[in-house]
């Protein structure tokens, strides 16, 4: 593990926990690091991960926010440009799309548009993705959108000791970083190291090991996909999991690698599929130089071409499952496609 | 208008050729009904005659090339005609009938993909299309295939719509491995001389070993692996043969002092060595015996080629121009005693040596100089009734290419091995007998006093 700091004991913690774990070991090692969002006092936040923390730090360092994405996030990205380190939690990602001027134009522009005169320490924290039965404008997956934006870093941790490690490595970064947490996980449990340690943005992880094929897999989608490697295990093929865990910057290197070994590639992310990371990822393989050991198609798994519906099967069925990533991984082994 | 220069549907089934050579090159004249270029199709190989006279422009198909039935491969210019850009090119149903070849039967249906052609802008420039280019394959299977030498097109897809995966390739190359190693390299150093020479270092005088027609050094194997380890051995590949340079022969003096050259830089500084040619190279290895004859120890000649008119000319050129394994296996089991000996890797693993097809040509042409009207056209007898070290004669009594009975002609004292059930090839067919008789040799020359 990534684990650059001495840690003395584990514990099983859920994802939310590591989370706030995080964001108590950074208050009060650092007076600087505030939380700001809607919510995220004495309700807890939408999710209840501040939940009690208003009580331990105190309304000045525990803001609740008015109900306006835009003004929040300025004033959060003001913060930062004033030393401070806000954690500013969006109450659903989708709501980001309220803030886009001050993330995309401001946060990540102005230690560019500074010449390096300030940075903007600001970490946004997006619950995401479905599953919640909380429809089209609260389940989307829209981290693709801003690993567009060159001056920002987003993260997908998908366990709760990198909830924790990522998050703390996002608030001793300079810059602005998205960590993107999908809802389903906050209740998933862990072993989380003690004390304070950073897991590196940039890296990702290798879940487990194969020689059939790889499935490169982001948030979420890595447990669904460790499900389905399981079971192809029992089928005599033996796949990869490399977990994704962040996408701006991209590990480059161990997918390349990986499919080197492999020949074949499954990017599964729940996003929408097309103009996603998943296209990022086949064009960056067929670009390098394990072009010549593709033993058959990039196949893509992403969310479908619609917006999230309502209705829980439908919900279930707009996005990757164990059945759907089994059945590609199987025709990508079986030399179908 | 230019003419375009069709690729012709030359058998009913067929859907692809393979454009073998050029007859003419580019910006060249060439005459209406003059042969313009070769193709081979999965049955056979033949020349293409010019549709119009006029200057050859626009070649976009090289040799090697394998391209699909009614695709336009080229153009002719009549004298004067400005050669400017690159003109369209017709879908290959919309050929007019008279830029087909004369005698050709309806060009291929419409449902092929016209050929494809470099953009406009890059006229004059030929599109070279590497060798299956037009086939299935995943670029690991590409790769695979490169990096072992192997062409695709022998290939069979296990994949969707036939294409090739690497295990497809893989399992070629573990078949062919099974049979006969195409390229035993451990052990085995290349020379920077004339020719493809390679060496074994080992202790004793050593052994100079020169292949037959249409073989290369790839087929001694066998006969390594049964001779008493440890000896010395050279190999060397005949010009146009193996991984020789293609080189044209004016006659069988020429190609002896080509050889004799690599020889004399494989063997420079050695006291002597021991020589075994084998048919066209038992010819060879006579003629050196003859002029060397202070540096040859002893001469080992396996149904030597020389030795009298007679030889099946036939099974030559039929080996010399198969493109296929299908071709080619029929002629290769008469090379054996007992045609069973032969079976399909063997053919693919010879089928394989000789996917080069300018290999092929070049031996198909040394095959006309030596061997014109299927008559040996050159007569060694007089250079074997020379020899003055301790020689042997080795040939198999069921020798379909060369009659045993030529050894008989012999005007000197020579030892004469008759191998009972044996065809053409001794040292692939009963390596250990050909061992022991050469094994002896070495004994009776190299035992002290």
């Amino acid at each position: 593990m990534d684990v650059t700091a001495q840690e003395t004991s584990t514990r099983t913690l859920s994802y939310s926990e590591a989370i706030r774990e995080a964001m108590a070991l950074a208050m009060e090692a650092d007076p600087t690091v505030i939380l700001m969002g809607e919510d995220i006092g004495v309700y807890g936040g939408a999710f209840q991960v501040t939940l009690d923390l208003v009580d331990r730090f105190g309304p000045d360092r525990v803001m609740d926010t008015p109900i306006s994405e835009l003004g929040g996030a300025g004033v959060a990205v003001g913060a930062a440009l004033t030393g401070l380190k806000p954690i500013f939690e969006f109450q659903f990602s989708d709501f980001a799309t309220l803030a886009m001027e001050q993330i995309v134009n401001q946060a990540a522009k102005l230690r560019y548009m500074l010449g390096g005169e300030a940075s903007v320490p600001v970490v946004f924290r997006m619950p995401a993705g479905s599953g919640t039965g909380a429809a089209a404008q609260h389940s989307q997956s829209l981290e693709a959108w801003f690993g567009h934006v060159p001056g920002l870093k987003v993260i997908q941790p998908s366990t709760p000791e990198d909830a924790k490690g990522m998050l703390l490595a996002a608030l001793a970064d300079p810059d602005p970083v998205l960590v993107f947490e999908h809802k389903l996980l906050y209740k998933m449990k862990g072993e989380v190291p003690a004390g304070y340690y950073t897991t590196p943005i940039g890296k990702a992880a290798v879940r487990r090991a194969g020689s059939d094929l790889t499935i490169v897999a982001a948030s979420i989608m890595v447990h669904r996909a460790l499900e389905a490697a399981e079971q192809l295990a029992g089928e005599g093929v033996s796949a990869e999991v490399i977990d994704l865990r962040s996408i701006r910057p991209i590990d480059h290197e161990t997918i390349v690698a990986s499919v080197r070994k492999t020949g074949r590639l499954l990017i599964v992310y729940e996003g929408v599929k097309s103009y996603g990371i998943g296209a990022e990822i086949s064009a960056m393989v067929a670009e390098s130089d394990a072009f010549d050991f593709l033993d058959a198609p990039i196949l893509r798994l992403g969310g479908a071409e619609a917006p999230i519906p309502y209705n829980p099967d439908l919900e279930r069925a707009a996005v990757p499952q164990v059945d759907t990533i089994l059945a590609a991984a199987r025709r990508l082994a079986r030399r179908e496609v | 208008m230019p003419v375009e220069v069709i690729l012709p549907k030359v058998d009913m089934d067929m859907t692809h050729g393979t454009l073998a050579t050029w007859h003419v090159k580019p910006g060249d004249m060439v005459q209406k009904g003059a042969a313009l270029f070769d193709i081979e199709t999965d049955k056979a190989a033949m020349e293409v005659e010019a549709p119009a006279t006029g200057r050859l422009q626009h070649v976009l198909a090289e040799p090697g090339t394998k391209v699909p039935v009614g695709s336009v491969i080229a153009w002719l210019y009549a004298e004067g005609e400005t050669v400017d850009t690159l003109p369209p090119v017709p879908a290959p149903g919309d050929v007019p009938a008279e830029a087909a070849v004369p005698d050709a039967p309806a060009l291929g249906g419409t449902e092929q993909a016209p050929y494809a052609v470099p953009p406009q802008g890059m006229a004059g420039h030929a599109s070279p299309m590497p060798g299956g280019s037009l086939l299935r394959a995943t670029p690991a299977a590409r790769h695979a295939a490169r990096t072992a030498g192997l062409d695709l097109s022998d290939v069979a897809g296990s994949g969707p719509r036939g294409r090739i995966q690497k295990q497809d390739v893989d399992d070629l190359l573990a078949r062919e491995r099974d049979v006969a190693p195409p390229r035993p390299v451990s052990g085995w150093v290349a020379d920077s001389g004339p020719l493809a020479v390679t060496r074994r270092p080992g202790r004793d005088a050593p052994l100079v070993l020169i292949h037959g027609f249409a073989a290369d050094s790839t087929g001694w194997l066998p006969l390594e692996k049964a001779l008493l380890p440890g000896r010395a051995l050279i190999r060397i590949d005949l010009p146009g043969h193996g991984r020789s340079p293609k080189r044209k022969i004016r006659d069988f003096a020429h190609l002896a002092r080509m050889v004799l050259e690599a020889f004399d830089e494989a063997t420079r500084g050695l006291d002597g060595v021991h020589l075994l040619g084998h048919s066209l190279g038992g010819a060879v290895a006579a003629a050196i015996a003859d002029i060397r004859s202070s540096r040859v120890l002893s001469l080992t000649a396996m149904a030597p080629a020389g030795l009298g008119p007679d030889i099946n000319g036939e099974m030559l050129a039929g080996i010399a121009r198969a493109t296929r394994v299908e071709s080619l296996s029929p002629w290769l089991r008469q090379l054996a005693g007992n045609a069973e000996l032969i079976g399909d890797d063997y053919a693919k693993a010879a089928m394989r040596g000789r996917a080069d097809p300018g290999l092929r040509s070049c031996q198909m042409e040394m095959a006309e100089v030596l061997f014109p009207d299927g008559v040996q056209a050159f007569d060694l007898r007089p250079a074997f009734a020379r020899l003055s070290m301790p020689a042997s004669i080795v040939w198999g009594r069921r020798d379909q290419v060369t009659p045993f009975r030529h050894a008989l002609s012999i005007e000197a004292d020579f030892a004469l091995h008759f191998l009972h059930g044996i065809g053409h090839i001794p040292h692939f067919e009963c390596p250990e007998r050909v061992a022991r008789i050469v094994e002896r040799q070495f004994a009776a020359v190299e035992a002290p006093g």
